[in-house]
């Protein structure tokens, strides 16, 4: 049977490996133990991500787009009266528009705020997409059920005041208009929204003349990687006649905070890394000089210097690709160990970091083995023959 | 008249003051069996390394089947080594996790491309048919240089080299290793060179230089 040289060559490679039990699994060892913690550390810290920013949706938008009000200076000489500010409005198109083109990840809800005529008094109202406001704020209090279409949720302080229960009918009287809606529930969200009275953004906007129009809009940007900051100045871009701000301190800590536990983590694989590489290098220099003779023997029978190095070479590579998928194992294991006990959930399979894990042992099998391959490269035959 | 396929002219190793081998002219002719003998030191091993393009002379010329060897880069003294000289060593030097057929594939790997079935035959030819999965530690001495003389031949050197092939060997095992490679030489036609401190083993070969401190002394022809 004729054997090719590749297959010849992995043959040989592995015979090698196996002869030198003890050693190769010290190394496979080194190496697993070296990638198992990139896994699991890359494992743990893309739980940890997703995790902080779930927690982070609790607490709801952390973006709000307003409009730039026209402001004007009041006063004469050296007297200031004050400022006053007409009411300004955003383009619901144009914003929109903008949030498609920033490729922004994030949940959005239109506002648009008024006031309309009920019972004698004028009330604030606020206009939103039921659903919307459902998604972005989920720890309001709802006694009733969300509305259908003709029915409106009240504020708790609201209802109180105008005396105002859950199957009541109201009318509202707007510029062009005159709404009849039932009430389907009170809400209580412990802010300002206790003194609103909720509808329909549509609705509103047809009672007050201001169809594709808006007050505010509420973002709740989920995409990791960027900072929200970033993701502020780069809507802030797209709409300069609006104004973009961040409205939770919250989702900024745990943005800092998760940075400086991800720096943590790599600079403990990175003292993992060196201490393995370290470790690799001098097993591999070990075998080097034990196997003097072979490598004498090898460049006597007409071995080039590639064609040596390219069997150790062989060796390093073999033990990386090994060493990378035990270590993608056992990592798996200790993130699913950690994420478990520390977020109460699983860890998820992410294939990138099989990648990584492959590609960290690779490396540190070929850079432990740097050394040992010049003295390979560098052996005199007939020294190493004669046992020097 | 034969051609010859070493020839040296003022051939000289010095391992910084110690000269191994001081100037040598010497031509092989192409078939010869040459033996070469002296005491411990006296440079035949700095010879048989020279020739076999293992070390590299300090002064002098060196030309071996029409090559300079003195022209030739590292990389082109290994593929002058795999394409043109089979060494047989007295230590053996086999790698220890091959078993003996694929020692001998080793040498068609680093040559060209393993052949199992050429490797097996190699073997049988030197009488180790029924030994060929069985790695050094099972083999004698004998065995083991057997293996070395399947190993040395396998590529079709022109030249055979042997660093006392004998030397650790016992009488018995002396003499077949002997009468294999005269067989194998009159099969091949290759060239020997055999460095040997035993003058019955340099018995066997055409011609006999004797070396003393790194200087040709005397030459002797045996009679055929």
């Amino acid at each position: 049977m004729n054997m090719n040289r590749r297959r010849w060559l992995i043959h040989l490679v592995l015979r090698a490996l196996a002869h030198r039990k003890g050693r190769t699994l010290l190394l496979l060892a080194v190496l697993a133990m070296a990638s198992s913690l990139a896994t699991a550390l890359g494992i743990v810290s893309s739980s940890m991500e997703k995790r902080v920013a779930e927690e982070v949706r609790k607490y709801g938008a952390n973006l709000i787009v307003i409009p730039e009000s026209a402001r004007l200076d009041i006063g004469s000489g050296g007297l200031n009266f004050g400022v006053v500010s007409e009411p300004a409005y955003l383009q619901q198109r144009p914003v929109e528009e903008a949030l498609a083109k920033s490729g922004l990840k994030a949940e959005v809800s239109f506002h648009l705020r008024g006031a309309l005529h009920m019972k004698d008094a004028d009330i604030m109202v606020e206009g939103v997409n039921f659903s919307d406001i459902r998604r972005l704020f989920p720890w309001w209090q709802l006694k009733g059920n969300w509305p259908a279409a003709g029915e409106t949720v009240v504020g708790n302080d609201l209802a109180s005041r105008m005396k105002l229960k859950a199957g009541d009918v109201v009318e509202l009287v707007g510029i062009n208009s005159k709404i009849l809606l039932r009430i389907s529930g009170i809400v209580s969200s412990g802010g300002e929204e206790d003194d609103l009275l909720f509808m329909a953004l549509p609705e509103l906007q047809q009672a007050l003349g201001l169809g594709g129009r808006l007050t505010l809009v509420r973002l709740m940007v989920t995409a990791g990687g960027s900072s929200l900051k970033t993701c502020a100045s780069s809507l802030q871009m797209l709409m300069p006649t609006a104004k973009v701000s961040e409205v939770r301190q919250t989702a900024r800590t745990s943005e800092g905070l998760l940075a400086k536990v991800k720096l943590l983590m790599l600079m403990v694989t990175a003292v993992v890394l060196v201490s393995a590489g370290s470790s690799v290098a001098g097993t591999m220099s070990t075998t080097v000089l034990e196997r003097g003779k072979e490598i004498g023997l090898m460049k006597a029978m007409g071995g080039t210097r590639r064609e040596v190095i390219l069997i150790f070479c062989g060796e390093a590579v073999m033990l990386g690709v090994l060493g990378g998928v035990a270590g993608y194992l056992f990592g798996s294991v200790i993130a699913q160990f950690i994420t478990k006990t520390v977020f109460a959930s699983s860890a998820e399979f992410i294939p990138w970091i099989a990648v990584i894990s492959m590609g960290v042992s690779l490396f540190l099998a070929l850079l432990g083995s740097i050394g040992p391959m010049i003295s390979v490269f560098k052996l005199d035959p007939v020294r190493s023959l004669r046992g020097e | 008249m034969v051609e010859s396929i070493i020839e040296t002219n003022g051939l000289t190793r010095s391992y910084g003051d110690i000269c191994a081998l001081k100037p040598l002219d010497l031509q092989v002719p192409e078939g010869e069996w040459l033996s070469v003998m002296g005491h411990s030191g006296s440079g035949k091993s700095t010879l048989m390394n020279l020739v076999g393009g293992l070390d590299r002379p300090t002064a002098g010329s060196l030309r071996v089947g029409g090559e300079d060897l003195l022209a030739l880069s590292e990389d082109g003294l290994a593929r002058f080594r795999r394409e043109f000289v089979g060494i047989i060593f007295q230590q053996h030097h086999m790698v220890p996790y091959l078993t003996a057929v694929e020692n001998v594939m080793l040498a068609q790997y680093f040559h060209s491309v393993p052949d199992e079935a050429e490797a097996r035959s190699a073997l049988e030819r030197v009488g180790l048919g029924h030994r060929l999965k069985n790695r050094p530690g099972e083999l004698s001495g004998g065995e083991q240089q057997r293996v070395c003389i399947a190993r040395a031949i396998i590529n079709s050197p022109k030249l055979l080299l042997g660093d006392e092939p004998t030397g650790n060997l016992d009488h018995k095992s002396t003499v077949m290793v002997m009468e294999l490679l005269k067989e194998l030489r009159a099969e091949e036609r290759f060239t020997v060179i055999m460095v040997t401190h035993n003058q019955d083993v340099a018995a066997w070969g055409d011609r006999t230089i004797y070396l003393d401190d790194g200087v040709l002394v005397r030459e002797e022809r045996m009679k055929s």
